[in-house]
């Protein structure tokens, strides 16, 4: 504390006066202790206001789910609970590996902290892909928002009665001509789906590439360790989500008889009997696409998160790299840590909520 | 130690008045103020920022209350009173009251308050600075691209359908939202672990309680308001059908979700004006404050039940008559810890020997006026009252009392009563008065109109109104008038004092909490060491000194053995 005193005051260039004597300490801190409980309070803080950005959605799910219970029946018939489970077993296992880590920079284990880091990263990536697919294959399907929504039991007609909304995701999917909906109409639908994947399969494959070159020419240069640690960074992303996205394709591939059938779709509907009757004048419920909102809403913020996530865990990779943690200073890992746990909790929601209503 | 740089003041025993290098110029050029991490350099930052919106927010006011000198057209057409009015309140909301007291005051004071050397986290406190700037560019933008019409509020459906800015407008809201989330944060944590030796939680001067209770309220609501105002993004982007009716959406849930953001959020703006007048009230009555923890506690009780009276926003707007009832009786119960605070400062100023000072002649305005708001605001709850008086102008003369009246008056006390502290200079208190006067008669003359012509049914937020209404408008302009030329004759006696003023002593008006025992300006790091905390309050701690002109420490002044004897007895 006095040396801290001392040194600063004759140190007066102020934005840099968090690097001086130890660098690991900050300059208004008197002991790491602090500093770690300092930064122990704000990330929960943080986590509670993350806590009620979200409490917005559940609440607009709660109210529309008491409200229009049918329409969340209905419509969640359309989401994939495979694909679901799978993505809740690698965030699952995401989350063992980050507080695998964080006990590995407590130990001061850098090796062990690095390989839970990627694997984490991987993990993210890997959701991240299967996501992507599942957002293509809704949008082929015209699952989409409510302003976007195109039912099902319409694709032969046309996508005449343009959709209310002028949205720019996939205008592509209602331009199908009269596809009769069976079977024939679900594989031309999972063509397209397959074909807008390529696109961004094709900018992962570049990426990945570009990252490898460039990993494998900087991994030798000392001075160049940040470059190659984001490369690095990059590659892992890339090829998690090529590995999500392609293990989903594979996966439709074999049991693609999964996607709902008209005759699945009619059991939804006939399973609560007073629909069963109004089958004749409401094929559907009217605000089906209300769910497709919520489920785009909640998803979408979801995975803007797992975004931030992966920025947060590459830039503790490159920290790590640079040998920054140590048994004394890992605040860092705990906070990222505590973070991603939060993110995978709110999935832990998620699914049951959106997928799994029966 | 290289401690002591420079004093003016050769006496070894006097603590050090001023420093040759202190925060305002221990760096130079503009990289030292734009990528500063020094907590009191940023909260100027916020503070130039806040007046600047300030001035911003009061022509649209000025125009408006020009407009409506008469109930025709005088200076512009309805959609330009519209958007006039929208924007006067959208800056004056998001840019000036909730940022003003804790993110430009609060920056600067609450970490020498606890003697630390900054906030908790100092680059985030940068961050949240930077988000306030690109909020505001936002809503600057937004201005320029169409306006906006919808009322601060932003009400769906109008909010869907208008053609003006909204989306813009709603990004600069979410981004102010953070870095309103931001400094909350940052304050709490450095409240809790930041506190020096000796200040136990109810050994902290009442202005961080105030700031406490205000961070809780930022961190727990806003992001309430930024989901909304995500959501309502999204609505008008892609048609989602939450809040749009044609969609199958709840425009009342808008209504819930906005309401449980910015009602707290007005005691974002109310609390930490009330901390000020705790800290104003003591030290200018150089009195211990009455009922300390009474104070504490019910600055606490405001934030829990801010959070719980939401729906008295929404007495007409259809929710269940239960619903209405129990809002209704929650809102009467947040006046027993606004009145706790009022009776408790009036109590302090009982016997104390209280100097007219501006700081003091602003506290005393806050008190007037924040009770008149605070009363009127009984009206409202009661739930046949409200019907009637529900979207008029009573409503808007409440909400300025409290608001305007009480919370801004609350920031220009704590700009006058920290002003040497944060300058290092002393300002004309003639003028000061003078101005302190000017802002409280044209308040007034502004607002207790408004409450004549709600109550006899002049709707809010209309561009003309009938005849019999137009003398009363007129006196409401005028004082408009009034208020505007004070303020800047307020400003106008700060900024000369920068340039002109006096330089400061180390504690001007006698206070006896931290800050005052760092010189004015205060170095760099604040502290050398960390100071050691005793009761905030007790004033016979310090003693005037002729020579200094400003108040030191009873032990330093070696000879004068009553003052320490007397400080030993009192108030302990």
């Amino acid at each position: 504390m006095n040396t801290a005193a001392t040194k600063t005051t004759d140190e007066h260039s102020d934005s840099h006066d968090h690097e001086h004597h130890d660098s690991r300490l900050a300059h208004h801190f008197d002991s790491h202790q602090q500093q770690f409980d300092t930064g122990k309070l704000g990330i929960w803080l943080f986590l509670v206001t993350e806590v009620l950005f979200f409490s917005g959605l559940f609440g607009f799910y709660a109210v529309y789910r008491s409200l229009h219970p049918e329409v969340f029946l209905y419509a969640s018939q359309f989401l994939d609970t495979t694909l679901g489970a799978a993505n809740t077993v690698v965030l699952l296992f995401s989350s063992l590996t980050m507080a695998w880590g964080v006990r590995c920079a407590q130990l001061g284990q850098t090796k062990g902290l690095l390989v839970c880091l990627v694997t984490t990263l991987a993990c993210a990536a890997i959701f991240l892909g299967v996501k992507s697919f599942e957002y293509t294959e809704k949008a082929h399907h015209g699952l989409l928002w409510a302003g976007m929504y195109q039912s099902p039991e319409h694709h032969e007609a046309e996508a005449a009665a343009a959709p209310a909304a002028g949205g720019e995701a996939s205008d592509h999917a209602h331009d199908e001509s009269a596809a009769a909906h069976d079977d024939h109409s679900d594989d031309s639908l999972f063509e397209k789906t397959k074909h807008t994947l390529s696109y961004m399969t094709t900018v992962l494959w570049t990426i990945i590439l570009l990252s490898g070159v460039a990993l494998g020419v900087l991994i030798k240069n000392p001075n160049k360790k940040t470059l190659a640690t984001i490369a690095g960074c990059f590659l892992v992303s890339a090829m998690g989500m090529q590995v999500g996205a392609y293990a989903s394709i594979g996966y439709h591939h074999l049991g693609h008889a999964e996607k709902p059938t008209d005759e699945e779709i009619l059991m939804a509907e006939t399973v609560p009997a007073e629909y069963a009757k109004q089958k004749e004048k409401v094929p559907e419920p009217e605000l089906a696409g209300t769910f497709f909102s919520v489920y785009f809403c909640m998803t979408g913020l979801h995975a803007i998160h797992i975004i931030g996530g992966m920025i947060a865990i590459s830039w503790l990779i490159v920290r790590t790299v640079h040998g920054a943690f140590t048994t004394y200073y890992f605040g860092a890992v705990d906070f990222v840590g505590l973070y991603w746990h939060l993110v995978d909790l709110i999935w832990i929601y998620l699914f049951p909520l959106l997928y799994l209503i029966n | 130690m290289a401690t002591v740089v420079d004093s003016s003041n050769p006496k070894s025993n006097f603590p050090i008045q001023y420093r040759e290098l202190n925060y305002l110029n221990c760096s130079k050029g503009w990289k030292s103020w734009f990528f500063t991490l020094d907590h009191k350099r940023i909260g100027i930052m916020y503070l130039i920022g806040v007046t600047c919106a300030f001035f911003l927010g009061g022509i649209f006011a000025v125009l408006l209350r020009t407009e409506l000198l008469s109930p025709n057209r005088v200076l512009m057409g309805p959609d330009a009173y519209n958007q006039m009015f929208t924007l006067h309140g959208a800056i004056m909301t998001f840019l000036v009251i909730i940022p003003g007291v804790p993110a430009a005051i609060g920056n600067i004071i609450l970490p020498v308050m606890l003697g630390a050397k900054d906030v908790a986290f100092p680059r985030m406190n940068l961050g949240s600075f930077y988000l306030w700037m690109f909020g505001a560019a936002f809503f600057l933008a937004a201005m320029v691209l169409g306006g906006l019409d919808t009322g601060w509020t932003f009400y769906t459906p109008y909010s869907i359908t208008s053609s003006t800015a909204v989306i813009t407008a709603l990004m600069g809201v979410f981004i102010l939202g953070f870095s309103s989330i931001f400094t909350g944060l940052n304050f709490i944590v450095t409240i809790h672990t930041m506190r020096p030796p000796g200040m136990t939680w109810f050994k902290m001067p009442l202005f961080l309680w105030a700031l406490y209770a205000t961070a809780l309220i930022q961190i727990l609501a806003t992001p309430i308001l930024g989901i909304t105002g995500l959501l309502l993004i999204v609505e008008r982007a892609f048609h989602i059908g939450i809040f749009d009716p044609a969609l199958g959406g709840d425009p009342v849930l808008f209504q819930h979700f906005f309401w449980f953001y910015s009602h707290p959020a007005v005691y974002v703006m109310i609390l930490p004006a009330m901390g000020v007048v705790s800290e104003v009230i003591a030290v200018h009555s150089r009195k211990h404050i009455f009922g300390y923890r009474f104070i504490a506690y019910s600055s606490i009780a405001i934030a829990i039940f801010g959070f719980l009276v939401w729906g008295h926003h929404m007495f007409v707007s259809g929710q269940s008559k239960m619903v209405a009832v129990i809002f209704s009786g929650i809102t009467f119960s947040v006046s027993i810890p606004s009145a706790i605070k009022v009776f408790n400062w009036l109590t302090t100023m009982y016997k104390g020997s209280i100097r007219f000072t501006t700081a003091m002649c602003y506290g005393l305005a806050f008190i007037f006026i924040f009770s008149i708001g605070g009363l009127t605001g009984l009206f409202l709850a009661t739930l046949a009252t409200d019907i009637h008086l529900h979207d008029t102008y009573f409503v808007v003369a409440h909400f300025h009392y409290v608001m305007m009246g009480s919370s801004l008056v609350g920031l220009f006390a704590a700009v006058h009563h920290w002003w040497p502290k944060i300058t290092g200079k002393m300002f004309n208190e003639f003028w000061g008065r003078i101005a302190c006067l000017g802002v409280f008669m044209g308040f007034n003359l502004t607002f207790f109109p408004q409450f004549l012509l709600g109550t006899r049914g002049m709707p809010r937020r209309y561009y003309t109104y009938l005849p019999e209404f137009q003398n009363l408008h007129i006196l409401s302009t005028m004082g408009a008038y009034l208020l505007g030329l004070s303020s800047a004759l307020m400003a106008a006696t700060l900024i000369y004092s920068v340039y002109r003023g006096k330089k400061a002593p180390a504690n001007p008006w006698g206070g006896a909490s931290l800050e005052w025992q760092c010189s004015s300006p205060p170095p760099h790091n604040n502290f050398d060491h960390p100071p050691l905390a005793g009761d905030p309050y007790v004033m016979e701690s310090v003693v005037y000194n002729e020579e200094i002109g400003g108040f030191v420490p009873v032990e330093s002044q070696g000879d004068n053995k009553e003052s320490v004897t007397a400080s030993g007895d009192n108030e302990v």
